[in-house]
């Protein structure tokens, strides 16, 4: 009898880890997960899945997460957007992207429908040329902000892109070394 | 005999970090749900294997 009570608690003990393990693999592991690469300037950034599961203490529940990225005037951006598909059905989806600015949209820059194989990845790549579509009113002295938004279905992804100011010589004054 | 009891303990250890190294990258992906009832199992294993050692005399 306390031989069968002893391995009870063993027998529950061993329960509860494959209980961890199951919660790992179905909630942790499985799904679908996008990854967002982009190069802007020389250096890659990456952002990971968890990104957007993370939720700034700052910001107020609801509001959405934006990655921020910064940009040269009139500089080229490449993004790649990979989506794994860690489900044993295959995937579908429409990925839009577009470029937002004070809430209205500026352009499309990708509609394609995708689908993925059970466990598979697929990847898209765009190139954003922000000489395209910064206002001509703008002067380069002048920083400048945009959206891009890519919507997988109803999961939507902000990278909000700031442009630096270009260097400030055209107006500028040399002012002469003081006599001695 | 002394140094197999080392690398016993180096063994268990290995085995601790490796699934604690998995566990903090999949727990990043867990709902908020499935991360409370990972805690309660997590407790309730501790305490069933604290449970078991006492019963067979440690």
């Amino acid at each position: 009898m306390a031989t069968k009570r002893k391995n009870l608690f063993l027998y529950l003990t061993l329960a509860c880890f494959l209980g961890l393990i199951a919660i790992f693999i179905v909630d942790g592991y499985l799904g679908i997960y996008d990854t967002i690469y982009i190069i802007a300037g020389e250096q890659e950034e990456k952002v990971e899945p968890d990104f957007w599961l993370r939720q700034s203490p700052t910001k107020p529940v609801g509001v959405k997460n934006a990655y921020h990225v910064s940009a040269n005037w009139e500089g080229k951006i490449f993004f790649r957007y990979e989506v794994d598909n860690r489900q044993f059905s295959s995937y579908t989806a429409d990925i839009k992207v577009a470029v937002w600015h004070s809430q209205e949209k500026v352009y499309d820059l990708v509609s394609q429908h995708m689908q993925i194989g059970a466990f598979d990845k697929e990847q898209l790549e765009w190139v954003l040329d922000t000489a395209e579509f910064l206002p001509s009113d703008v002067p380069p002295e002048q920083s400048y902000e945009f959206t891009v938004i890519i919507k997988r279905g109803q999961v939507e992804r902000n990278i909000i892109v700031y442009i630096n100011p270009s260097a400030y010589s055209s107006g500028a004054k040399v002012v002469p070394a003081p006599p001695r | 005999m002394k140094l197999e009891y080392v690398l016993f303990g180096f063994g268990i250890l290995f085995c601790l970090a490796g699934v604690g190294y998995l566990a903090v990258e999949y727990v990043k992906y867990l709902s908020e749900v499935w991360k409370l009832v990972s805690l309660l199992l997590t407790v309730g294993m501790f305490a069933f294997l604290s449970k078991y050692f006492e019963d067979i005399g440690w």
